[in-house]
This record gives C-alpha cells, structure tokens and sequence, in this order.
C-alpha cells in the first residue's frame, strides 16, 4: 500500500503541539539544568505547571534532579518535577511537601500536591485544603483545577459538578477552563451511568461550556488548547453532536490529545474511529 | 530582686510583690516517680496534707504536676504562715483515718478527667514508667497502706527535698516547717518507647497533636511561642479548620523540655487540620521562621515576664529549677537570654524538635506519607511457651513461659515479658492484665482460654507483689464469655468450603462417577449372583455397593438443586 493512503494517524505528542515541552526533555535528559530553569521560568504559570508534568514520563532523571535540589533545596522547580517525576508515592509527596515549604507561592508544586492528596488516599478535606491553597495563588489555574476534579469526581459527583460550573463561570470568556464542564459529565457518562449524556440539559451545558470556551471569539491557543479542544471534541462525538465535533476535530488539525480519549480504549484508534464518524465517513 | 533565705533547713527564696503576698511550698517529687503500681500516692499525699487546713475561703490549693508537688496560698501573712506550718505538720503526722475518704474524693476527680492529648503523648513516647504514667488512672490508690504512704513521705516531703517560695516584703513571723531531715530526690530518668523518630500514632478523631523533647532554654520557648503562632495563622485564621491551637513548653529535671502544640478539628475536617499542621512543621524543621514572628515572641515574652516578676508570679519556677540544680536566675538575665535569641538558635531547635517529634493524627489518619514512622502499637514477637487456644476462637492464642505471657492472632502480637513489666492489674475472679515498659498490654481471661487458670498462677507466682495491683471486682455481666461455636459443619457444609463454583463442580462430577462405579458395579455383582457364577459376591458385599450408590446419587442431586438455586 502506498504510503499515501495510509489512514493519518493523530498526533499524540504534546510536543507537537508546543515546542518548549521537547526543549525541557533535552534539557532535562542532557542534565541541564540552567537550561531547564530558563524553559520554565519563561513559560506562563498554567504553561509552567504543564510543563513540569513532562517530568512523569522522563526515565533517569531522578538522580539528576536530586542533585539539583541538593544544590539548591529551595529550587521549587526541581521540586516540582522531582515530584512528578517520583509519581504519586510517599517520596514524591515528602520531596513535595518541602518544596511547598520552601516555595509557597508556586501552583505547580501545589497543583502536584493535589494528586498526590489523591494518590495517598488523604481525604476529601485534605485534597480541598491543597486547592485552597493553589486558588489563593492563581484561582483559575486550569491544571490544578483539572486534578482537584478528578478528585471530586471520584467522591462526590455533586461537588465535582458544582466546583466545574463554578470554575468556569468564575473564568475569563474564551478561556480553556469550562472544560471542567466536559470533563466531568465524560467523567460521569464514563464510569457507568451510559445514559448521562443524553439527557438534554447535560447536553446544553456541554454547548455553553464550549461556546464560553474554544468556540468564543476571544478564544487563544494558549497552552492546554488541544487537550480542551479535544476535550470539547470527545464529549460531543459522544453525544453523537457529529457537527459540533467535526468543527472541533477541524480546528485541532493535525493534533490530537490522548487524555480523555484513554478512557475509551487506544486512543490512537478511538480518535480516529470518532474523526472519521464525525467527517461522516462511518456510521 | 529574689533573697535566697533558708527557714528551718528549707531554702527560701524570697521577692517583693505588688499585688497580695503568697507563698508555696515545693517538693521534688510528682507522677513520673511514682511506679504505675502506686500511681496517685503523691496526689494522696497532697490531699492528706491539705485535709487539716480545712478552710474553705482561703485561696490556697496544692498541685502535683509530672516533677513536682507544691501547696500555696495566697493571703494575709498570718494565713499564710499557719497554711505552711499546717501543711508540713499534716505532712510530718498524715490523717490515716481520712484514707477512705480521700481515695474515694480522688476516685470521683478521676472520674472526670479524660484521655487528653498530652497524656497520650506521654503514654506512646515514653511507655507506662516515669514520664509516660502520668497518661494512667491512679490505680494505686486501691493498694496503698499507711505504711506505704510513711515510705512515701519519708522518701520525699522533707526539707532536703522542699524548696519555699515567698513573694511579700519579707519572711513572716512565727514560720516553723518543721520537716524532717531528708535528701534531695533526683528526678528519674525518661524512657522511651519509640524506636524510631518523628513517629505517629491514631489518637481520637477531633484533634491533632505533637510533641518533642529538646534541649531546654530560651530559644526552645521561643521557638514552641513561634510555633503557636504559625499554627495559629495556618489552621485558623488563613483555613478555618481549627478553633483552638495551642503550644506548651515545660522544662524538665533533665535539662530538656517538652513542647506541645495541638489544634481541634471538625471530624470531617481531620484530613485537612493534619495536612496543614504537617505543613507548618516541614517549615520548622527547614528553619523556614519568619523574623517578624520571633520579634512579636520576644517582645510578648519580655512583657510577660516583668509583668509577672513584679508580682512573684516567676518564684514557682525558680524553685523548681532550685530542687533539679539550676541556678536562680534574675529577671535580667532571664530577659538577657530571650533577647540573644537568633533565628538561627530557634531553626536549629526546630530541627532537633521535627527530628524527635511525634504526632498524634485525628481518627483514622495516617502520617507515614509524611515521613512520620508508625509508632509501635504490639510487640514484634511473642514468647516462647505453652499455647492456651482460645475457646471455640483457636486461632487466638495465649502463649506463657519462662520470659512472660504473649496473645497472638487477628494479626497482632502482644507480649508482656516480665522482666519489663511495669505493673499487674489483678481482679478477683482471676483475670490478669500485665501492663509492659513499652505500654503495651495483656490481657489474661482465664474464662475465654482453658487450662489459663494454670498461666494466672504462673503470673501470679513470677511477678513480685510489689507489680500487683488489686481491682475491685467486677459486675458478673462484664466478665467475658467464650465467643459461641460455629455451629458444626455437615458434609455439605465442607464441600462449599472448599469454595467456588470450580471444586462444587469437582465434587458433581466425582459424587456422579463414584454413583456411576458403584451403580454399575451393584448391577454386575446382581448379574452374577442372578447368573449363579461361582465368583458372584455375597449378598452383603451387594448391599453395601446399592447403599453406596443410592447415597452417591442423592449426593450428587442435592448438589445439583444446591448449584441451580
């Protein structure tokens, strides 16, 4: 078969999407930190948080960013993608709980600290305690708000709903956070009651939501668009609004997310399935 | 300006007051001396020694605190001087016909007194001897004689061992004392029951609370002030999650001391209060102190302590640093010491304190996330000895040997060796329960384990009397009773206990072929006996394979029925 007519397969990769994510994992695989440092400390603070959860996937580097809090134990960007680096275990959360000391005011280490809330099992009040803290920095400060959902959604559906309405009404329009809205009813829909996306007021909200987000005219492509414009894109592919999706799945262009799409499967395959159904090529 | 005096062989330390004078007298002697056997004889003592002066309208009262036991008054100096001389004659010559009263007054005021924190703090750091008993009931009051609480007061309330304090313009007339000669009583030394620090433990659902021993001196009280102050802004006043935090320092005979902080929380806020508190000592212990924090401390503390000094209010604890060695300090130097304090000397001491902290956490939380060691709640292995299983409950069993008595089963160990035994609670219908150095506890029900009748001598005999602690007998209903037997398992019974649906299928198919054999080897027994071959088997041979058969086949119906339902 020629090369050609090979089926497109969707860009996964963040670091397609934004140049610095593969910047920071040279810096970080070479053992440069200064380059490190300059890659995040020029990043936007919700670009800087997600950049520090590229430390998650990074192999080897434990040692390399121990040595650079060794160096400098109030680096709260060594902190933090030490943290990330180190999951969601009792180390990663000891390395983050001074980080926090000594860096109070930095959203990445508080936002790492709210899945590490999550991860060890510390309780409702505790997980919220952390997003206190993170909203006290930066109230809309997407990433964290993302994690403190997912836990909310995993203990009371009822406050994810109203944190997620609150979250996006709260945020500027245009912006990515009313995501939340299609984060949580995907979350809801997907584990287990199938029927949550029919009905018509969830597929209202859903609308709004975008329209108050990657449909409005101020919307920017600000760190995050592709996750939230695919986001968007799964949620109304799911609720078979084949129209609204396919405009999303335009405006993405070559890229793609893997997160939310993971949740159904190979996202590489789920994805195309839905663009193909949502350009009408199958039913 | 304090004038050391001495009053009948008594030091005297004496200071001018603007307010009413008071005085009170102190001896080195409190809970963490008393063996967990005698726990409450100092407080009987205090009570005793009290009973004669019998004036209600006076401000006067006596205290036993963990190193020290004091009366006080504060009035006219006549009052006072007849106060002092009152107290050490009772002391000199107690009213043992008050005894019964007295340990019942002391039982009802226990009675109203409930775990505090601080006491649980002291029971999983320092076990049940010295400073860890103060955390139990005062079970000794059953036990004590006249003749112990003699020794008692022989040993400690005398004048080698008494320190006055006076705050008025000068010593009073007609002050007698007159206590016997005696030594000054080191305080004992503190144990630990922590293998590993900082350390964490459950405690009740609606507080969080910690402490730590450090070396003792005015950075370590600035630091415990600081501490307060942070906890404060954190818990309360940025989150909301705490009412009440609070810090406490208390010197020690030793030359350290003790600092506390605690903060209430909602129970459905206990994740949370423990999140913020870790939080708040991870910067401690990275020396992380704001300078506007140690002003404010040093400044609040200098004030207080010349506001107190102008009316005696620092004599009580210059007497207690006079009965463990220390020098008596002047309100100068005091101030002076506070003054020097650095931020470096209050972070190195927040190192040492986060180092050897331990933290009671709310409920059912957890602090190992948090670097916190769980503190040990059984023991790491049992004795080696003869096995009493638990009647109809085998798999709980009381073990007892040469080195002590150990409980095993539902995955814990408690031993209770009796060489490191602190105390013996003894009830009259035979139940033991041996308390270890660590705190860690036995029970012994000799109706719940046969044969432990034998194990209760055996304690009984091993342990001195001097460990024993009589109680009084209990309600007939709240002596426990043997857990029922399971009702004895039929065949059936064991076949579904060999579990799920794979081996119930084995055992169809095996009921079906051994119905088959014996079914078919029945009809070709009945052939040959029908056929009359000479090899034909006898009619009971023939008998027994029908029976089986037939017994098979039910079997394997009933399963059927059993697996369809």
């Amino acid at each position: 078969m020629l090369p050609a007519m090979l089926p497109r397969q969707p860009v996964l990769d963040p670091a397609a999407a934004y140049p610095r994510i593969a910047a920071l994992r040279t810096a970080l695989d070479s053992g440069d930190w200064p380059a490190c440092r300059e890659i995040l400390d020029a990043a936007e603070p919700v670009e800087r948080t997600c950049l520090t959860t590229v430390a998650a996937d990074a192999d080897g580097v434990a040692d390399f960013l121990r040595g650079v809090l060794r160096g400098d134990p109030a680096d709260g960007a060594a902190g933090a993608l030490l943290g990330r680096n180190l999951g969601g275990t009792p180390e990663a959360e000891r390395i983050l709980v001074d980080a926090a000391a000594r860096s109070p005011y930095d959203p990445a280490i508080w936002t790492a600290r709210v899945g590490t809330a999550r991860s060890l099992g510390l309780g409702a009040s505790e997980a919220r305690r952390r997003y206190r803290r993170l909203a006290a920095i930066d109230p809309h400060h997407l990433p964290g708000q993302s994690a403190f959902l997912h836990h909310l959604c995993a203990h009371d559906a009822g406050a994810a709903h109203a944190f997620a309405r609150t979250a996006a009404a709260e945020a500027a329009p245009g912006s990515l956070n009313p995501v939340l809205i299609a984060e949580y009813h995907l979350d809801r829909h997907l584990t287990g009651d199938r029927r949550h996306l029919a009905a018509e007021e969830v597929r209202a909200e859903i609308a709004g939501a975008a329209d108050r987000s990657v449909r409005h005219p101020e919307f920017r492509r600000t760190h995050g668009w592709v996750q939230a414009t695919s986001t968007f894109a799964m949620a109304f592919a799911l609720i078979d609004d084949q129209t609204a999706a396919a405009s999303l799945f335009a405006s993405l262009g070559d890229f793609d997310s893997a997160w939310p799409w993971e949740r159904l499967g190979d996202p590489a395959t789920v994805i195309s399935r839905y663009r193909k159904r949502a350009s009408g090529g199958e039913r | 300006m304090i004038t050391e005096l001495a009053v009948d062989g008594v030091p005297v330390l004496l200071a001018p007051t603007t307010g009413p004078m008071h005085a009170g007298l102190a001896f080195r002697v409190g809970l963490a001396d008393e063996p967990l056997a005698r726990r409450g004889i100092t407080h009987l003592v205090e009570h005793l020694a009290l009973h004669s002066i019998g004036v209600a309208d006076y401000h006067y009262n006596g205290a036993t605190t963990t190193e020290f036991t004091f009366f006080h008054m504060q009035g006219a100096e006549a009052d006072i001087v007849a106060f002092l001389n009152g107290v050490c004659r009772a002391l000199t010559d107690l009213p043992m016909d008050r005894l019964p009263v007295e340990k019942e007054i002391l039982r009802t005021e226990e009675n109203g007194r409930g775990g505090n924190p601080a006491d649980m703090l002291a029971l999983w750091r320092h076990g049940a001897r010295d400073y860890g008993t103060v955390a139990y009931p005062e079970w000794g009051l059953t036990g004590i004689t006249p003749d112990d609480l003699r020794a008692w007061v022989t040993r400690y309330f005398n004048r080698g061992n008494a320190v006055l304090w006076i705050a008025g313009p000068g010593l009073p007339d007609g002050l007698e004392l007159g206590l016997p000669d005696g030594e000054r009583q080191p305080a004992p030394a503190a144990s630990s029951a922590l293998p590993v620090r900082p350390a964490y433990f459950s405690g009740p659902p609606n507080v969080v609370a910690w402490n730590a021993i450090v070396p003792r001196g005015a950075a370590a009280g600035v630091f415990t002030a600081v501490l307060e102050r942070v906890l404060f802004r954190s818990l309360r006043q940025e989150s909301g999650l705490s009412y009440t935090v609070r810090s406490g320092y208390e010197g020690r005979a030793d030359g350290t001391a003790e600092i506390t902080a605690l903060a209430d929380a909602l129970p459905e806020k206990q994740g949370a209060v423990l999140g913020g508190f870790v939080d708040v000592l991870a910067a401690m212990r990275l020396g992380l102190i704001d300078e506007a924090d140690m002003t404010a401390v040093v400044n609040q503390r200098a004030e207080e302590l010349t506001r107190a000094d102008e009316t005696g209010g620092l004599l009580p604890g210059r007497v207690f640093g006079l009965l463990t060695g220390r020098p008596v300090q002047t309100l100068e130097q005091d101030l002076a010491d506070l003054r020097a304090v650095t931020g470096k000397d209050v972070a190195e001491i927040a190192a040492v304190a986060c180092a050897d902290g331990l933290l009671m956490t709310p409920g059912r939380t957890r602090a190992d996330w948090a670097g916190y060691a769980e503190a040990p709640a059984e023991s790491t292995s049992a004795v080696e000895g003869v096995a009493y299983p638990m009647i109809n409950h085998p798999e709980v069993r009381l073990i007892a040997g040469d080195a002590g008595v150990s409980r095993t089963g539902d995955d814990e160990i408690v031993t209770v060796r009796y060489a490191e035994c602190a105390a013996v609670l003894a009830w009259p219908d035979g139940a033991r329960r041996l308390i270890g150095h660590d705190g860690i506890q036995v029970q012994v029900e000799p109706t719940l384990f046969a044969g432990a009748g034998t194990v209760v001598r055996e304690i009984d005999a091993r342990l001195p009397a001097e460990l024993r602690i009589p109680m009084p007998a209990r309600d007939p209903d709240t002596i426990p009773a043997p857990p029922p037997a399971a009702p004895k398992p039929t065949w059936r019974d064991r076949a579904r206990v060999l579990g799920g649906y794979a081996s119930r299928y084995a055992w169809l198919a095996g009921l079906t072929l051994m119905t088959l054999v014996c079914g078919l080897g029945a009809l070709f027994a009945l052939i040959l006996l029908i056929t009359g071959d000479e090899d034909a088997p006898g009619l009971g041979p023939l008998a027994v394979m029908i029976a089986l058969a037939v017994v098979m086949g039910r079997a394997a119906v009933a399963q059927v029925r059993e697996m369809r339902e």
